[in-house]
């Protein structure tokens, strides 16, 4: 956990161009640009990882870098553009909050997530930058979750969160234990793949992924 | 040996894939699960004499505690294979389902126990992974009827579960931090065997967020109010052998993260926190589970609204602590395992017969299958805390610890919560077996194995409700010493 690190100014420009990623999916009505956006944000945190990994020395983050930018900046978004094509989806998302107060509230989420993180006086001054934006992600991934009807969008509203608390596990901690990230890496990807398997059943019985439709079981 | 246990399972689930007909499909799953149950005993009776197993460099270990959630999945999961048989054979030949799917259905099944008994063995905080991994699978048994409900009920499972999970992961991380701080960056740094050697040293303000997240995440898959609201609509869309092992077992899987964790941050924040967030969370679940007992129309739905209640009681027996209030909260969770599991299983007798879920259009159970109806009205008296049975013993533990360590309004609370969904589970059950039978109903019990599924649970509860054998009564104890 050297400062260094979390202070060097590439480190920071990442961070910062992933909150932008995050913004870009919240400002977005059509489903390909968040998908696209997912994967830059992916990229970059692959970036973040390769540069923890660069000034530790650490070989496990470089395979972590790697997995990151195979599974979760293309297998990933293929399988969503794949899920996107087949099922001949409308390609503009449904909202229940609209874009403009989206992206309000998105600013407040991170501004919120930043006070929380300072106000925890253990972290150090310069990793707390990288884990308030982890918590931002992951504010606004549930936010995400909540705020847009179709069922690919909550699907890709986990995944913002995923990439959060990955962010914050880096950040914290310089990663977890090999063994750990791999298994975490498996959950996600499996986890992509049965949630696609469900879009794909509620699109077929339902005739719609907009999840409107899922208000039937109460009580 | 740990390794094996897991071996069976899984490939059990291949050749079951693999299989033709569905004697072949039936023989491999029954004979696989002997198996398992087998190599589960023989764990429990290796832990007995070496206290812990460490293997696979560190990654499979077993404790005690280990040995008893394995002792109770491998149980549940025998008697479940069971009772798929009569269950799902009946779909079967009334052509609900068709070859391919009961071949699934099989292997899914046996993936599924192999999650849950890797919960329970993993030697690392990475049991996060599997937890997620139970979620995944069970998800796509929920779904093996394309009825509307029951994929509604997965999305909605896949998808709260997922999150809740996902602040687990944060919790977990939080927990690695104020490990590496102590024990430095190794992968051993999240190992329960070397975090509970320093766990006193960590930061409290750091574990004390830990175990909120982790009680919120974990919570959530145990089916903890108020994060519980996927829990009806999974446990009654899921065939009903599912939901017997959702039930009895998944839960306790959740659980189980919940108590780890628990142990190793009251170490560092010191009992009150832990115990009043635990006590506040089981309050809320006995709660909550109130009305909706009351009122319930779906009679699957009422045995999960009480799984809600039941794990909120184990909630409080952790946070009432001492001795007497965790020998409680441990012994229920056996108990509650084997009686809801009956209970999951006379609700598909029921359901078979009837083919419908809704309370008001059932009576006279009793008279036209005598045998399920007599084990269902047993298994209510015993679900509800009555006397003689199992889970009266565990209860009273609980209540008992909670008015000794001074918790009397959490205690008095608790009590009122259990008389009334005492009256309410009562009341609707007794609507449904007395009385007399709906017309065009035959007469005649289901098959043979749902029968026998049903019987040997019976006898744990009943023998449990009488006496604790020693061996048993040993394990708890030293589930017990682990765990405060």
């Amino acid at each position: 956990m050297e400062e260094v690190i979390f202070g060097s100014n590439i480190m920071q420009l990442f961070i910062a161009l992933i909150l932008v990623s995050t913004f870009m999916i919240l400002g977005s009505t059509r489903l390909y640009s968040c998908v696209r956006a997912f994967g830059i944000q992916s990229f970059l945190l692959a970036c973040v990882a390769t540069v923890v990994g660069i000034s530790t020395g650490k070989i496990d983050l470089y395979i972590v870098a790697l997995l990151t930018l195979i599974i979760k900046a293309a297998v990933i978004p293929y399988i969503f553009i794949y899920i996107i094509r087949e099922i001949k989806v409308k390609r503009e998302i449904d909202l229940y909050v609209g874009i403009s107060p989206s992206l309000i509230i998105g600013g407040i989420l991170v501004v919120i997530s930043y006070y929380l993180i300072r106000s925890i006086s253990v972290i150090t001054e310069l990793s707390s930058f990288a884990l308030s934006a982890s918590m931002s992600l992951v504010s606004i991934g549930l936010f995400i979750m909540i705020s847009r009807k179709k069922a690919i969008m909550q699907m890709l509203g986990i995944l913002i969160m995923e990439n959060g608390l990955f962010l914050g596990a880096i950040s914290l901690t310089n990663g977890m234990p090999l063994l750990v990230e791999l298994g975490i890496f498996f959950d996600v990807l499996i986890g992509v793949l049965i949630m696609g398997i469900l879009i794909f059943r509620i699109n077929k019985t339902f005739e719609t992924i907009d999840t409107d439709m899922l208000k039937n079981l109460i009580g | 040996m740990i390794e094996y246990l897991l071996l069976a399972p899984l490939l059990t689930s291949i050749l079951c894939f693999f299989s033709r007909t569905k004697k072949q499909v039936e023989t491999i799953s029954v004979s696989g699960s002997i198996i398992t149950l087998l190599l589960g005993l023989t764990l429990v009776v290796d832990v007995y004499k070496h206290e812990v197993i460490v293997t696979w460099q560190n990654a499979l270990f077993a404790d005690a505690f280990s040995a008893y959630i394995v002792l109770i999945v491998s149980i549940v999961g025998f008697v479940a294979s069971l009772y798929s048989v009569g269950y799902m054979g009946h779909e079967h030949k009334h052509g609900i389902i068709d070859d391919k799917k009961l071949r699934l259905y099989y292997s899914l099944f046996h993936i599924f126990m192999f999650t849950m008994l890797l919960v329970g063995v993993t030697n690392n905080l990475g049991l996060w992974i599997a937890i997620e991994m139970t979620t995944l699978v069970s998800a796509l048994l929920m779904i093996l009827y394309s009825r509307k409900s029951s994929i509604e009920a997965a999305w909605k499972y896949m998808i709260i579960c997922t999150v809740g999970i996902t602040f687990a992961l944060f919790g977990t991380i939080l927990t690695y931090f104020a490990a590496v701080n102590i024990l430095g960056e190794t992968g051993d740094a999240l190992n329960w065997t070397s975090l509970i050697a320093v766990a006193d040293q960590f930061d409290p303000t750091i574990m004390k967020l830990a175990f909120i997240f982790i009680l919120i995440g974990y919570g959530t898959k145990a089916g903890l109010a108020p994060m519980h609201t996927w829990l009806p609509d999974a446990h009654s869309e899921a065939p009903t052998p599912v939901s017997a092992l959702l039930s009895g077992v998944l839960l306790n899987c959740a659980m189980y993260g919940i108590i780890r964790f628990y142990t190793i941050a009251t170490k560092s924040t010191g009992e009150a926190f832990t115990s009043n967030l635990l006590i506040i969370f089981g309050l809320l679940s006995l709660g909550i589970a109130v009305p909706f007992i009351l009122l319930q129309e779906d009679y699957k739905r009422l045995l999960a609204y009480s799984s809600v209640e039941h794990m909120g009681i184990i909630a409080l027996g952790i946070g009432f602590g001492g001795v007497f209030g965790i020998f409680g909260a441990i012994l229920h969770m056996f108990n509650h395992a084997m009686t809801k599991s009956l209970m999951f299983f006379g609700a598909g007798n029921i359901l078979l017969k009837h083919e419908t879920k809704e309370i008001f259009n059932i009576s006279g159970v009793v008279k036209t299958m005598p045998v399920t109806g007599t084990m269902f009205v047993v298994g209510t008296l015993a679900i509800t805390g009555s006397p003689p049975f199992s889970i009266f013993i565990s209860e009273f533990t609980i209540l008992a610890a909670g008015f000794s360590n001074g918790h009397i309004g959490a205690a008095v609370l608790f009590l009122l919560f259990i008389i009334m969904i005492f009256a309410g589970f009562f009341n609707n059950v007794s609507r449904m077996v007395f009385g007399n039978p709906k017309p065009g109903i035959e007469k005649g019990d289901m098959s043979r194995w749902t029968l026998v599924a049903m019987g040997i649970l019976m006898v744990f509860i009943i023998v449990l409700g009488v006496y604790i054998p020693t061996p048993f009564y040993d394990m708890i104890m030293r589930v017990v010493e682990i765990v405060r």
